[in-house]
């Protein structure tokens, strides 16, 4: 069973906010500022401490950093004492935490449902907008040693892509779509006392020496290779467009709508239109794909979130807005005004 | 008040504008050129327009599904550019390409968005094209300027020239 539906209640930037989810791949789209990131740390926090057993306001405090490690800087800013509340949920099976701004310990938050919750554990993995893998040697060991100020998804992605292999053959989906990422990125990927090499015919390259957008296809083949990414994971990635040449932009879509297709439900927060593009290009009909609008209410202030099935339905749209004040200027310059203008010469 | 009308969209023009369909019967070489749908005279400058109608009541969702994904991908500048440039010589060949001449394209479907449309004037703009060599050999333009729209948009920049659409 996926992530079915979240709610939250004045925590971080949502005041009160119930998204219902789709089983293959949600869209978040949304100004700065409008949450995306914070409400897909918040999912995957729950589906991570599913498999973990972690304890739920830890893992948040983990994977947001608030100052002080107090768990009461995630409520929502009042001036008056709050409570947040936050809920998971897999169909009937629900996940809630709830807290209040002055909690400074985890223990101080109450979790419900963690028992049914972990019964059934769910594999997760979130890729950070900065690329990981090539600050990989040490970073592992010293984040576990040692107290560092690194949000914990980039602890974990390492963690992700270190695994090995799966065991046993590999089906006919999954080798399709290494091999297709494999052709994109000119070799394999493999792992040598926790650095990351490219290897193809040329011999081996350092992750380091190869260009990021490279490295993030690189990362998306080995959790496909280790079987991270199988039927029943969730997959979290922020802005999968960053430095990423455009042209990379239809195969990475091609390779989530596969996911997506063997079961992998997908979260995606992105700023560019290529990407929203490309999804709504090449869907099928079968595809389950949401896009949720996160947008500012004009008159409240508060978040709100729009959630459509269809690209053209998406209002409001951030990025078409730009686009459409792009093509507004651009024939605005073209035409120089001077269709529009004849009228009153015409008039006259 | 002329209207013209291709297919199911009818263009009005404002008082005192003249405005022709240019690839009718009149045109009498429509073996061997192509073009565009109306030359419209304006008081200082001429518009070509073409009018692509993938909406029409009739268009199959196959044949309309055909039309997006060839132009999207570029499959349709170079008709778009042919229609242009016949249509260019043949009014050439009339003694009558003074004015400066404006190239307006209607893709009359919602299924294109504004980056759509941006993309495509652009191509259509390198292509046609609109500047010359970068040696500045050519003394003018063949066209002054181009545009591609969809119905809301040439609603918002071509409110002079109205289009509906019509059964």
């Amino acid at each position: 069973m996926t992530i079915t539906r979240i709610r939250f209640e004045n925590f971080t930037a949502f005041k009160k906010l119930d998204i219902k989810l789709s089983p293959g791949i949600n869209v978040f789209v949304g100004a700065n500022g409008t949450g995306k990131t914070h409400l897909m740390k918040v999912v995957y926090s729950a589906c991570d401490i599913s498999k973990t057993k972690m304890d739920l306001a830890e893992k948040l405090i983990r994977v947001y950093l608030p100052s002080g490690r107090a768990i009461g800087r995630l409520v929502k800013r009042h001036r008056t004492s709050t409570r947040c509340a936050v809920e998971v949920y897999r169909g009937k099976t629900k996940l809630r935490i709830s807290f209040s701004n002055h909690a400074t310990v985890p223990d101080s938050a109450t979790v419900t449902g963690v028992k049914e919750w972990t019964s059934r554990p769910i594999e997760s993995v979130y890729i950070p907008v900065k690329e990981m893998l090539s600050n990989a040697p040490g970073f592992h060991s010293l984040y576990s040693q040692r107290e560092i100020h690194f949000e914990e998804i980039y602890s974990d992605i390492l963690n992700r892509a270190y695994r090995p292999a799966l065991r046993g053959p590999v089906d006919q989906a999954r080798k399709r779509l290494l091999k297709n990422l494999q052709k994109l990125i000119d070799g394999k990927v493999i792992i040598k006392d926790e650095e990351f090499f490219l290897r193809n015919k040329q011999g081996k390259l350092e992750f380091t020496l190869l260009a990021e957008g490279m490295r993030k296809l690189g990362l998306l083949w080995l959790l496909i290779q280790n079987g991270t990414l199988l039927n029943g994971s969730v997959l979290f990635w922020d802005e999968p467009e960053a430095n990423l040449n455009p042209k990379l932009y239809g195969p990475l879509i091609e390779t989530l709508l596969e996911l997506q297709r063997m079961g992998v439900q997908v979260f995606l927060a992105t700023h560019n239109y290529v990407i929203l593009k490309e999804i709504d290009l090449r869907r099928e009909t079968k595809d389950k794909i949401m896009f949720h609008s996160l947008y500012k209410d004009d008159i409240t202030g508060e978040i709100q979130c729009h959630s459509v099935n269809e690209y053209l339905q998406i209002h409001p749209n951030a990025i078409a807005e730009t686009f459409a004040n792009l093509y507004d200027r651009e024939i605005k310059r073209s035409l120089g005004g001077s269709i529009n203008d004849s009228s009153q010469r015409g008039g006259s | 008040m002329t209207v013209l009308r291709e297919g199911a969209l009818e263009l009005r023009l404002p008082e005192g504008v003249q405005g022709r369909k240019f690839d009718d019967r009149d045109h009498g070489l429509s073996h061997c050129m192509k073009a565009v749908d109306f030359i419209v005279e304006d008081h200082d400058q001429v518009l070509f327009i073409e009018f692509k109608d993938p909406d029409h009541p009739h268009a199959t969702p196959d044949g309309r599904e055909a039309f997006l994904k060839e132009l999207l991908s570029g499959g349709k500048d170079d008709e778009l550019v042919l229609k242009y440039r016949d249509s260019f010589i043949y009014r050439w060949a009339e003694g009558a390409a003074e004015k400066p001449i404006t190239y307006c394209v209607l893709i009359a479907t919602s299924r294109l968005d504004e980056a759509m449309l941006l993309a495509r004037t652009e191509e259509l703009k390198r292509k046609l094209p609109v500047e010359g060599p970068a040696s500045g050999a050519w003394k003018r333009r063949i066209v002054s300027n181009c545009g591609v729209f969809n119905l809301k948009t040439w609603e918002k920049h071509m409110t002079r020239f109205p289009v509906e659409r019509v059964g």
